[in-house]
């Protein structure tokens, strides 16, 4: 059983579905990759799981339990931590306080006693931000402000990461030294759900990947699998010829 | 049964005028995603204009409502659009409150310029109210029936406009996503501006329609509140819906006829529930409306604050005393009490710095909580009599913890929601308080226990003493006020700098973001809305005690709102925005006006200028809000980024500080008057940046704005000169080009030009 499960989970809006029974799973120690054209739902299915959306029907479980029904906050208290698309910072405190700022949540919502001074300081230098600590959240270009976001994940220990295009908008290098912090990171345990459009990043790091698209997972495998099936190349490549 | 009947259609017609007014609000509001707070103040103007045609200058009756509903209203939608509210985009929630709270104010002012509001003007109903039909033994009036068809024809025009129109289904996508409408061949601009030009027009018609239903005599403030009522009736739709907002409309006209019919008349305070009906419905519907959905903030707003440190903050807090003890020197007594009436404010005024500056919650009546802390006090917190009389110091705790806790009871019900709802919750607060619990002047009997909570209208307040420190000297008032003043801003400084304070910045920031890191939303804002409260409380009783006496007026909500307005002008995340709100909203207008009034009476030849320009002064603060929205950080913010350049320019600065030194000394020796050092003192502060740009240019200037300043742009070089070897050679250098190389071709060679010549030739 994974750490975290989806079990036929459905999202509408009006009339339309957006994620249509979708059951994944996100393991330990593994980056599972959730891939598909824009508009395939995969932001919904993310603010779902992290309670941020309410679905018609489905289950969302962690490490075996139910927490559909659990509020936002609930959720990171028992160890999941998530990154925005549209980033999400914390525009009027500098880039260390944004970190910091989630050890000051976690100490003042949950019984967690933690240095938060110290388990900043490691953070940003685990994620190599370091040298942009001291800046202003709205100097910092895109491309470091998506690791400011999974520092502050970092932050609240998380035993399940999600993260919402990570990649785009940095740099080459800046891509490749994320890379390697994501490998690190799943290396020591944590289970990473990846959404991204940068395909080799993706085929490089997961050993799982889904294809979602119209709101349906067409497609679950290995990269190599998922490169070879034909239906993912004609839903989802071949889509995007027809929109190019 | 007739009683009923009769009772059920008055409802009806007061439901249906309040279905107008609300579904012009809720038209604005989904269209613009701007909450119109000036809706019922536009409602407001439009039927003073009415008045002013039909019975100031005796035009016909349907001239008027042609050149006030079909044009005025219109007009007047479209130019707050064009002006104010297409710039309103990218701002906080909290800067759009804030300007349509300015335009309310502004509309109110204007209005009491032009109509005196001590006169009385008597509006009646159409066709008379003698006009009427019977029905079954109910008399039904024209006026109604008009209300009544109007109400039903404008409820089927706006559903068909939005489920048959194309630019009604426009409309509906225009909040969400602009920039789609944008991309598809919309102009989302246009639309707004119909839809503010719709919405102001029904607001207009609404005020037309309601003033004679309620008795017939125009009043500004009363009519200026109609959106507190538009708003209850709304949030049965959840603002979103126009078929529910009628249909809450329908309950809320409904319930106030019946209460009207069948509640005793012996009850002293039936009249008062009456009015405040709207204010408790809205709550009641506040605590049953689900939860908000969280979403991402994902707009980059252009409010930006400076944080100080703490021990900067109590520097200044120390220089802020050690200034207002010199200023005592100067002043008589009366200015004294004056301005020490003037710091409570600003203690007030603090409790928005915690609540909106660092939370980016609003509360739009804090006055009323200081009104709540004053009462507790007067009752429970003074010893002594008659001249004797004394606040205790814990009358004064208690009081500020009953606030507290009345905070936190009132801003529960709309802190699941949406900031928008806790700022209406607070505004109908404010109201019920002044229309409930500030008219309970008349003594009655209780479980045994006879009181009334606001005696005879007016609470002798007397000054607080605690141990030696007796406040009953106004200069010793006036430097404790001070004092406490800056030791609660070194607090909430101190506040900001910590885990608690970041928590809030984050909340505040992207609550969906802290939401998702573990924080308790709800718990964080009923925690800071309590403290703001407490702060508000203190700052209330001190108000009272420093004015001596009090009543139901000092706490209106309109005077709530220029405290807030002017904070937020001010700078809402700043000490200092504070200290300036509260100063002038406190007294700084008061003795604007009244120093034009004096002159007034001064000089008879000149009255009508000097009134007109008192008058103009209270305009002009609203104009000044509603420039809130082009400087969204505040005066002090640029103030403070003046002087930050100033740092590296000592001698501007030490200059600047004699300067003032020798005014001081000047006015303190009688050589100058107390307003020449006012006026030249604000003019020193003022000009000191730029002073210091023209004088040391250098030290002030950036980087970029000196070299800016020191020659031309690169690429507009040899435009307006000749190209010389000089310029070309500074080109080469800035894109790094090797120098001295000497490059390419210049022009294309000469060979090839002949070549082309012999070719033309040939």
């Amino acid at each position: 059983m994974s750490l975290l499960e989806t079990r036929g989970i459905t999202v509408r809006f009006g009339g339309n579905t957006a994620v249509d029974d979708v059951s994944i799973g996100v393991d330990e120690g593994r980056i599972t990759g959730l891939i598909g054209p824009n508009g395939a739902g995969k932001t919904t299915l993310f603010n779902t799981v992290t309670g941020l959306q309410k679905p018609a029907s489905g289950r969302v479980l962690l490490d075996g339990a139910d927490i559909t029904r659990l509020a936002p906050a609930r959720r990171a208290h028992l160890g999941m931590a998530r990154t925005f698309q549209r980033l999400e910072l914390f525009l009027s405190l500098s880039v260390r306080d944004n970190v910091r700022v989630a050890g000051d949540i976690l100490r003042a919502n949950t019984r967690h006693r933690v240095d938060v001074d110290k388990e900043t300081d490691r953070v940003l230098s685990r994620t190599g931000l370091g040298d942009i600590a001291h800046l202003e959240m709205s100097d910092v270009p895109t491309g470091r402000a998506r690791v400011v976001e999974v520092a502050r994940a970092l932050m609240t220990s998380p035993r399940v990461l999600l993260l919402d295009e990570p990649a785009s908008g940095q740099t080459e290098q800046e891509t490749e030294d994320f890379a390697g912090l994501l490998a690190g990171l799943a290396a020591e345990g944590l289970a990473i759900c990846l959404v991204e459009h940068d395909l080799p990043l993706v085929m490089k790091l997961c050993s799982t990947i889904h294809v979602l698209d119209y709101g349906a997972v067409i497609a679950s495998g290995t990269p190599k699998e998922i490169q070879e099936s034909p239906e993912v190349i004609a839903a989802y490549i071949g889509t995007e010829e027809v929109t190019a | 049964m007739t009683t009923f009947l009769t009772f059920t259609i008055l409802g009806l017609v007061l439901g249906s005028v309040y279905a107008i007014a609300a579904s012009g609000l809720v038209l604005t509001y989904n269209t613009s995603g701007i909450f119109n707070f000036a809706h019922g103040a536009q409602a407001m103007l439009g039927t003073f204009l009415y008045w002013q045609l039909t019975y100031g200058w005796g035009w016909p009756m349907w001239l008027s409502l042609v050149v006030v509903v079909g044009v005025v209203g219109p007009a007047m939608g479209a130019i707050l659009h064009a002006l104010i509210m297409k710039g309103l985009r990218d701002t906080a929630d909290v800067t759009k409150i804030v300007v349509t709270v300015a335009i309310l104010l502004g509309m109110l002012y204007l209005s009491q310029w032009i109509w005196h509001p001590e006169e009385a003007r008597i509006m009646e109903m159409f066709f008379g109210s003698g006009a009427k039909i019977e029905f079954a033994g109910v008399v039904i009036r024209v006026h109604e029936i008009i209300c009544l068809v109007v109400a039903a024809a404008i409820a089927v025009g706006l559903r068909l406009l939005f489920t048959r129109s194309r630019v009604g289904v426009v409309m509906r996508g225009a909040v969400d996503d602009p920039d789609l409408l944008r991309r598809c061949g919309h102009n989302p601009d246009r639309v707004a501006a119909l839809s503010w030009a719709m919405g102001s027009t029904l607001a207009v018609l609404a005020g037309v329609l309601i003033t004679p239903i309620g008795g017939g005599a125009l009043e500004a403030n009363a009519l200026t509140l109609l959106v507190i009522d538009a708003f209850a009736a709304a949030m049965f739709g959840r603002l979103r819906s126009i078929p529910r907002t009628f249909v809450g409309a329908m309950v809320l006209g409904m319930t106030a006829t019946y209460v009207m019919a069948y509640f005793p008349t012996d009850w002293t305070w039936s009249g008062n529930f009456r009015v405040s009906l709207p204010m408790i419905i809205l709550f009641v519907v506040l605590i049953v409306l689900p939860q908000d959905r969280l979403r991402g903030a994902a707009i980059r707003t252009r409010e930006r604050y400076r944080v100080p440190t703490v021990r900067k903050a109590a520097v200044w807090g120390a220089v802020l005393v050690a200034v207002v003890f010199l200023l005592t020197l100067l002043m008589e007594e009366t200015s004294v009490t004056t301005f020490a009436l003037g710091m409570t404010f600003a203690i007030i005024a603090l409790s928005l710095t915690v609540l909106t500056g660092y939370a980016g919650e609003l509360n739009l009546a804090p006055l009323s909580f200081g009104a709540v802390a004053t009462i507790v006090a007067f009752h429970f917190g003074v010893s002594g009599t008659g001249l004797a009389a004394r606040l205790t110091l814990w009358g004064i705790l208690l009081a500020v913890l009953v606030t507290a806790v009345v905070g936190g009871l009132v801003a529960l019900p709309a802190l699941r929601l949406r900031g928008l709802y806790l700022a209406l919750a607070t505004m109908a607060f404010g109201v019920f308080l002044s229309t409930m619990v500030l008219r309970d002047t008349v003594e009655h009997t209780l479980f045994g226990r006879t009181f009334s909570i606001f005696p005879n209208g007016t609470l002798i307040v007397p000054p607080l003493k605690i141990g030696p420190l007796d406040l009953r000297d106004p200069e010793t008032f006036l430097l404790t006020a001070t004092a406490l003043f800056s030791l609660i801003a070194v607090g909430l400084v101190a506040l900001r700098g910590s885990g608690y304070g970041r928590r809030l910045a984050a909340m505040k920031d992207s609550p969906a973001a802290a939401a998702m890191l573990g924080q308790n939303l709800v718990k964080l804002k009923f925690g800071v809305f309590m403290i703001s409260a407490a702060i508000a409380g203190l700052g209330g009783v001190l108000m009272a005690s420093a004015s001596g006496s009090v009543a139901g007026e000092n706490f209106a909500v309109m005077a709530s709102l220029g405290l807030v307005m002017l904070t937020v002008v001010g700078g809402i995340g700043y000490i200092s925005g504070a200290l300036f709100g509260g100063l002038m909203s406190g007294v700084g207008f008061t003795i604007m006006v009244g120093t034009f009034n004096d002159l007034a009476a001064a000089t008879p030849a000149m009255e009508t200028i000097y009134k007109s320009l008192g008058q103009l002064a209270m305009v002009a603060t609203a104009l000044i809000g509603m420039g809130v929205g082009k400087n969204p950080s505040g005066t002090v913010h640029d103030i403070i980024e003046g002087y930050r350049s100033l740092r590296k320019a000592r001698p501007v600065l030490i200059g600047g500080a004699v300067a003032e030194a020798v005014l001081y000394v000047l006015t303190l020796t009688g050589v100058i008057g107390n307003w020449w050092f006012a006026i030249l003192s604000a003019c020193l502060g003022m000009m000191l940046p730029v002073f210091g740009k023209m004088i040391m240019p250098e030290a002030v200037l950036s980087e970029e704005e000196l070299a800016r300043r020191r020659s031309t742009p690169l690429e507009l070089e040899g435009i307006d000169e000749p190209y010389t070897e000089e310029l070309r050679r500074r080109l080469d250098r800035e894109l790094g080009l090797p120098s001295g190389v000497d490059r390419a071709p210049r022009v294309p060679a000469p060979r090839a030009a002949e070549e082309g010549d012999v070719h033309v030739v040939a």
